[in-house]
């Protein structure tokens, strides 16, 4: 490095340690959230100059002569040699999902410095790391899936555990994601309503494609873009109509129904139709806003109202229980490490490379984009008073049901809020209450509604902003929940060929009907049992799905340190292995936990014994009837089943990988790579030669 | 003039591959080079082969 390369990098890495600095040390005064930018730019910057260069260089010997398969096996359709920079803004948008805005959201009841660090720190060690890694492994290998890899690195064992991790991860991501959007559509004719009519939208830009102007993507999707602003108004439209308000607003269940109707609907009907439009204009929208609020944040740098660390730290939050160790690194999945994304890595990515060493800028640069969402998330949640975040995220069990009850909750926890604040907030956003919208996604609505406004049209806008926030994270969650309810439906349909081979076939309608309907009952029964659970479902279900997700970053970052030991570099296994490790810990102490704790509110089968108590004695929970709490009994032991269901599967993966490392090391079986042989093309060897 | 065109034709193609939607100059252009003579799809074909392609089987697709 040139002595001005040294120079520059010192500054940035000393502002970076600087501002990590004042973040960590702040106690009583607010701090401005360019504090928390520069930690985490300057942490990205050096994690990507540096570490991402190391892991390309010496982990890999990337090398950008070597063919990649987009190269040798390019068909125009499946393997193309794409532009990079295309290739990362496909693969960010196929990897950014509602994850990252949702959990760092969740995770600020600790204060905003836990989740501050395990997103600026998670990433570039852990996260980055495992999407690099696999992507890169899947390069060298013509672009196979993380299940094959698995399978050929480690063993049919981990191969068939992984895809079943896969499965059981889309019932818990769908559910609990479909639960985000009732909670927040829930008695809220303006949200209901924009939401609604993104539907015949893209319904209207597929028939547009099919038939009106066949092909004319960009066409379709702007005119889709424009009547999304009209939904947006007319939205407003039926909740200030008095006549047309009631029709609109509807219940949690009815909600629930809805959602699954539209889930079943998205996975029979052909994708022309609905899937695919409504993706493009997901992809737009997904861009778009995630720039227009870094630019939003960058104008207004606003102060962070909630304090670095809250008293809930010790593990009695309202919003979901446990401690900061080990609930602030479950809760906080996508953002800091993401095993969903080594399945995308694994997946189209790996087949459009130009050049190996592309690897690094999309599968690390990306990962480091998505978690740079994850900290505006975070920056958007810590920008209410700390009264208000709780008035929005803690659910009725906890804080009752009027503005009056809610403060004085609030006011028992230490923080001030006035039922005044709270009812001037709600009709402010346009919606008549805004206590206990658990989820995440309405907190994150008025904290992004707060910046908007902040930067253009002043408070006056703060409803539409509020409600085009809210549209924007719907068509976020419900992308993920129409394509991964579709993938379900293959996924139990290749399954099921076994039992029943025409079961497989995916065009014919009975199979695909029964395998939807199946698939949306799966993670239906979630859905719904979360809209009756008294304390908000979001409770119970997020952690279960942080828990699944990071199992699958366990399998990804194993099959990741199986290739690497492999491929005859194991003197460097530890880039895989201490993320690794330090999820392996995270993951099975929450799991057990949540299932074991004796404490009612955090494990489920203390709670479900309380509620079996409580039932043998006749001491039922205010308003619930005898049914209701055996139903309740049941769901938590379905919910501690599924959790030791997830940690079983770790444990076993983690034991196979274990084993075939050390008989590897040992000389016991040789080291053999399943990497393609390397191929430089002819150019390359006609120009060695005549060197 | 051609420069304007140039780069309107670039951000076209970006915001087209980003939703996986390749151009379908590109297409034509990598029918010639790579099978010159194989039937070529019209852009619908081309459109909902692609659409096909993404949506129709298992694939990622992220929380």
């Amino acid at each position: 490095m040139k002595p001005l390369s040294i120079l520059g990098w010192s500054c940035v890495a000393l502002a970076g340690a600087a501002a990590i600095g004042r973040l960590a040390l702040s106690r009583g005064e607010t701090v401005s959230a360019a504090w928390l930018l520069v930690a985490a730019l300057a942490t990205y910057a050096v994690a990507y100059r540096f570490y991402s260069k190391f892991i390309a260089a010496k982990v890999f010997a990337l090398e950008a002569t070597r063919r990649t398969p987009a190269q040798r096996l390019d068909d125009g359709r499946d393997y193309v040699p794409t532009n990079r920079w295309v290739v990362f803004g496909h693969h960010f948008a196929a990897i950014a999902g509602p994850g990252p805005l949702v959990g760092p959201t969740l995770a600020a009841q600790f204060g905003f410095l836990p989740g501050a660090l395990w997103i600026i720190i998670g990433v570039a060690l852990g996260g980055a790391v495992q999407d690099f890694v696999i992507l890169a492994a899947s390069v060298r290998r013509d672009g196979k899936s993380l299940g094959r890899m698995a399978t050929e690195e480690i063993g049919p064992v981990a191969g068939a555990t992984a895809l079943l991790a896969v499965l059981g991860i889309m019932i818990v991501l769908i559910s609990v994601l479909a639960l985000v959007i009732v909670n927040a559509l829930r008695s809220s004719p303006w949200g209901t309503v924009t939401i609604g009519l993104t539907i015949p939208i893209a319904l209207l830009m597929g028939v547009y494609l099919r038939w009106l102007r066949p092909g004319r993507v960009l066409e379709a999707s702007a005119i889709g873009l424009v009547l999304l602003a009209v939904a947006l108004y007319a939205g407003r439209w039926v909740a200030q109509a008095p006549d047309l308000a009631p029709l609109f607003t509807l219940s949690g269940t009815t909600l629930a129904l809805l959602v699954m109707a539209y889930g079943f609907a998205a996975s029979v009907l052909p994708v022309w139709l609905l899937l695919a439009p409504r993706d493009y204009l997901s992809a737009f929208v997904k861009i778009g806003v995630v720039l227009a609020l870094a630019l939003g944040i960058l104008f207004v740098l606003p102060p962070l109202q909630m304090p670095a660390l809250t008293r809930f730290t010790d593990g009695t939050g309202p919003v979901f229980a446990g401690k900061v160790f080990p609930f602030a690194f479950i809760t906080i999945a996508c953002g800091a490490i993401s095993g969903f994304h080594s399945l995308v890595a694994s997946g189209t990515t790996p087949k459009l490379l130009e050049r190996e060493t592309d690897a690094r800028l999309v599968g690390y640069g990306a990962m480091l984009m998505e978690s740079f969402v994850a900290v505006m998330a975070l920056i958007a949640a810590c920008v209410l008073t700390p009264g208000v975040y709780f008035a929005i995220n803690a659910p009725a069990g906890a804080i009752g049901t009027t503005a009056e009850s809610a403060a004085q909750a609030i006011a028992q926890w230490g923080f001030t809020v006035t039922p005044e604040t709270l009812t001037s907030l709600a009709s402010q956003v346009g919606e008549s209450s805004l206590l206990s919208r658990v989820g995440g996604a309405p907190s994150l609505a008025v904290g992004m509604a707060h910046i908007f406004s902040s930067a253009l049209g002043g408070s006056g806008a703060m409803a539409l902003w509020y409600h085009f926030a809210i549209m924007f994270e719907a068509l976020f969650i419900l992308t993920t929940l129409d394509a991964g309810t579709r993938v379900g439906r293959f996924v139990l349909q290749d399954m099921g060929r076994h039992l029943w081979a025409p079961f497989g076939r995916v065009s014919w309608y009975p199979a695909v009907v029964t395998a939807s309907a199946l698939f949306v009952a799966m993670w239906g029964y979630f859905l719904y049992q979360g809209v009756l659970d008294p304390l908000g479902g979001i409770n119970s279900l997020w952690p279960l799905f942080g828990i699944s997700n990071q199992l699958l970053g366990a399998v990804a970052l194993c099959v990741g340190t199986t290739v690497i030991i492999n491929s005859g570099r194991a003197r460097h296994a530890w880039v895989t292995m201490l993320p690794l490790s330090w999820l392996a810990v995270v993951t099975l102490t929450a799991g057990w936990q949540k299932v074991l704790s004796p404490n009612p509110t955090l494990g489920f089968l203390a709670k479900a014994s309380a509620l079996a108590h409580g039932l043998a004695t006749g001491v039922l929970p205010a308003g619930r009837s005898a049914s209701e709490v055996r139903r309740m009994i049941f769901n938590e032991r379905l919910d501690a089943a599924v959790a030791t269901t997830f940690m079983l599967a770790i444990i076993v993966v983690m034991v196979a990988s274990a084993m075939k490392w050390v008989a590897v090391l040992r000389g016991r079986v040789p080291a053999r790579s399943t990497e393609v042989p390397a191929d430089y093309g002819a150019e390359v060897r006609v120009a060695m030669a005549g060197d | 003039m051609a420069a304007v065109h140039l780069t309107l034709a670039r951000c076209v193609a970006v915001l087209r591959a980003i939703i996986g939607v390749p151009d379908y100059s590109g297409y034509l252009a990598h029918m010639r080079r790579n099978h010159p003579g194989a039937p070529l799809l019209s852009p619908a074909e081309l459109l909902a082969r692609r659409q096909h392609d993404r949506f129709e089987r298992p694939g990622g697709k992220c929380c």
